[in-house]
């Protein structure tokens, strides 16, 4: 868990390095006549250092002041005004829900996620001409991708990954993401877990974590139908619990159906509901056959 | 109003006897079209308009510079805005033009001419200018056209103005610049859903959908189809575009089923001439149907003029059917330029998958016990820990439902069930019902199709028997209809 935290601490520390050298850019504009760009560029600066402090409150709060704040730019999606200030706006915007994401990801609040994404989605697809790319682009992108998965949306998953060009797919944090999805259809949930050791971004942890618990509840179907029976440690090591305390409980919440006998858990019970019905489906038939006959009047 | 179209027709009759002396035979079928649009306008008969645009296009080839701009004075008065601007976008070349001009200047100066020919003249020379690949005038014309069909709302336009939506989107896309006129097609879209004009919005969504899957945006591609308005089709050739970008859409979306069905439909339904369009339809179709487990038969890959580009497709469904997985690999690298330039790399990426399941289904043939070292070493899983790797691998094929076997842990093997007598379970009624109401679903869509014959017979048939046929099949659409509502 330390390590978990002076992880994001890096990140901060290190995006907040690459952003003091942009704000020398809006300073400049200060001397012009735009209060509104140092009015966000100031409170900006005050959500870094709230990041950086870990207080969740204080970086929620200006948030959202600071999104009331931009909805007052004409240069921002979706109207896209091209304004003289335009191209500052729209990284000091991008930074900002770049942040917003990060900031969400800490929360552990995945609908925030998503609305934040979405939100910052346009600064990457549709004004990414214009703007430097953004070093955070890529495991941001991929920290979506590992959202849809765990979230098993699989579909969207797929037309997100249609989106990234050949060289963002050779990208450490995409390519990861893409990997752990096809383990993750293959079956091979080794690979999956080994993954957690390799993440390519501190970010990533979080949704790691929520995969590992869908990782279990798969693995927990899968045993029911190939296995007849396990040994309860074998059982334990494969659902990657620490204790057969734990396996007894995660088995009452998920799988009350399943028995554990002499050390043994049995799963026959859950087979056998699905074996039965061997009795003919007579109504069924009968109204197939009623319908044959009703259209073959027709065509005759 | 009717004044005016009531000139126009008089000068129609007149117009071609006036002009014959001079002129080239494409010229001279250009009038014929001319005069077939105008009458089309006047009694507000769609399909001679329809008819006007066939013809052009077969008139395609023989167009010339000389051809178009004489026919240009000829159906619109000289120094007009329209005859200045379209003139404007022809190369100049050619001396005899002028002759031409002043001679044709001299009969029409003082006619009328009606909107419909006007609009005809743009798509004449939008066309002519694509197949000189002159882009830039080609956006430029169609961008005018666009403008001009704006304040234009008549059913009789409808037919030219959906031709000249694709010709607008093919010039744009032709140049690289097709993200900058999804505003107007979406604008273009309302105002055809506002004047009911479905030929419109029919073309219109097709050309929305191919804007968004150029750039690989299948999101809005699919908010877009499932919101849009749907009704039945009015013409073919962009019933088999929607199919096809439909079935793209689904494929993604991993909706292999819905997605095989829609791609096989559009490669069935696309006229025999569009091969190009039938070869993608078939590459996505193989695609899905090895995603969806099915080896497609060797048919699929030999059909005439197809075998050279669907030979990558080949040697990938050659290898998803043994079941190895360093052949497709192989093979996947061999073909990836072809496979990234159809855009169907992702999906191959996918395949892999189905090949380790290939695999295994063979292997739960063959052995009624093997242990799972032997299983990794079959399907050649390169991994640090091939055996925990088979065994959860072998447990996901078996709740889905690809084979059918038991794993035993303590001894690690995989024990193969014996497959049970097939006959003594409903499977076989199963697939015969789905078969027989295949047939009689094709049959009813056969007699639903055959409701509303092309105009062509209609001349045969007297008044009388054509009122008998009408009645027999309204009936029976009825009762189909009916039927219908009482199945649910």
């Amino acid at each position: 868990m330390h390590l978990y935290v002076t992880g994001f601490e890096k990140l901060v520390s290190w995006k907040e390095g690459k952003t003091k050298k942009k704000q020398q850019t809006p300073k400049r504009n200060t001397e012009g006549m735009d209060p509104k760009l140092t009015e966000v560029s100031q409170l900006f600066e005050r959500l870094k250092a709230a990041l950086v402090r870990n207080d969740f409150d204080t970086c929620s709060r200006l948030l959202s002041q600071l999104k009331i704040l931009l909805i007052e730019f004409k240069s921002l999606p979706p109207l896209f005004a091209e304004t003289p200030n335009a191209i500052q706006e729209l990284t000091l915007a991008r930074d900002i829900y770049e942040h917003a994401v990060v900031l969400s990801v800490k929360m552990e609040d995945q609908d925030a996620f998503e609305r934040d994404f979405f939100q910052l989605k346009p600064y990457y697809t549709d004004v990414g001409g214009r703007l430097p790319q953004s070093p955070q682009e890529y495991p941001i992108l991929g920290l979506n991708l590992l959202r849809l998965l765990v979230q098993n949306r699989i579909a969207e998953f797929h037309t997100e990954l249609e989106l990234l060009s050949a060289n963002a797919l050779e990208n450490p944090c995409i390519k990861h993401a893409v990997e752990l999805e096809q383990s993750f259809m293959e079956g091979a949930y080794n690979r999956v877990l080994t993954a957690r050791q390799t993440v390519p971004h501190e970010t990533y942890v979080y949704f790691m974590d929520l995969l590992a618990r869908t990782v279990r509840d798969e693995i927990a179907g899968c045993s029911e139908k190939a296995y007849d029976s396990l040994k309860v440690e074998d059982a334990r090591q494969m659902l990657l619990l620490s204790s057969d305390q734990e396996l007894f409980e995660y088995i009452k919440e998920e799988h009350p159906e399943w028995e554990v006998k002499n050390g043994w858990l049995v799963f026959n019970k859950a087979k056998e509901s699905s074996a039965s019905s061997k009795e003919i489906p007579s109504l069924q038939l009968i109204n197939q056959t009623l319908s044959y006959a009703r259209e073959l009047e027709r065509i005759v | 109003m009717t004044q005016d179209v009531e000139m126009k027709e008089q000068q129609v009759a007149v117009a071609p006897t006036n002009s014959t002396s001079s002129t080239t035979p494409v010229l001279q079928h250009l009038k014929e079209i001319a005069a077939l649009i105008e009458t089309g306008a006047y009694a507000r008969e769609v399909r001679r308009i329809l008819r006007a645009v066939r013809l052009t296009i077969a008139l395609r080839r023989k167009l010339k510079v000389s051809v178009i701009s004489s026919f240009l004075s000829f159906a619109l008065a000289p120094g007009s805005e329209a005859h200045s601007r379209l003139s404007s976008y022809l190369p100049k070349d050619d001396q005899n033009d002028m002759e031409v001009d002043t001679e044709t200047s001299a009969t029409q100066t003082t006619v009328k001419h009606s909107s419909e020919l006007e609009i005809y003249c743009y798509l004449l020379v939008l066309i002519f200018l694509i197949d000189q690949k002159k882009y830039s005038e080609a956006k430029a014309c169609s961008s005018a056209s666009i403008a001009r069909l704006k304040n234009l709302n008549r059913r009789t336009v409808d037919v030219l103005a959906s031709r000249l939506y694709f010709y607008y989107s093919l010039s744009y896309e032709l140049t690289g610049d097709l993200s900058e006129i999804r505003g107007n097609l979406l604008a273009l879209h309302r105002v055809a859903t506002l004047r009911h004009d479905e030929l419109g919005q029919e073309t219109l969504l097709n050309l929305l959908l191919r804007n968004y899957l150029h750039y690989n945006l299948y999101d809005q591609a699919e908010k877009l189809r499932s919101k849009a308005p749907r009704f039945e089709a009015h013409s073919n050739q962009q019933f088999c575009r929607y199919l096809f970008y439909l079935g793209k859409i689904r494929t993604i979306q991993l909706e292999y089923t819905d997605a095989k069905e829609s791609l096989l439909q559009a490669a069935r339904k696309a006229p025999v001439a569009a091969l190009g369009f039938r070869v993608q339809c078939n590459k996505w179709a193989v695609i899905v149907r090895l995603l969806l487990g099915e080896i497609p038969e060797r048919t699929v890959f030999m059909q005439k003029g197809m075998e050279k580009a669907l030979r990558p497709y080949f040697e990938l469904t050659n290898a998803v059917r043994i079941g190895d997985l360093e052949l497709f690999k192989t093979v996947a690298e061999k073909f990836s330029t072809t496979f990234s330039s159809d855009r169907t790399n992702n999906l191959i990426v996918r395949l892999r998958h189905n090949v380790i399941r290939t695999g295994l289904r063979n292997i739960s043939i063959s052995y009624s016990r093997i242990s799972l070292a032997d299983v990794a070493k079959k399907l050649r899983l390169d991994s640090p820990n091939p055996v925990a790797d088979a065994e959860s691998i072998v447990s996901k094929a078996i709740r889905d439902g690809a084979i059918d076997a038991t794993l035993d842990h303590a001894n690690r093997w995989m024990v193969s069930k014996e497959t049970g007598d097939i006959y003594s379970t409903n499977e076989p009624q199963q697939a015969f019902n789905s078969r027989i109401a295949f047939c009689l679903n094709m049959h009813n869509e056969a007699v639903r199709a055959l409701r509303f014959p092309p105009n062509s017979h209609k001349e045969k048939e007297s008044a009388e028997k054509r009122r008998e046929r009408h009645q027999q099949e309204q009936e029976l659409a009825k009762h189909i209809a009916e039927e219908d509502d009482d199945d649910f």
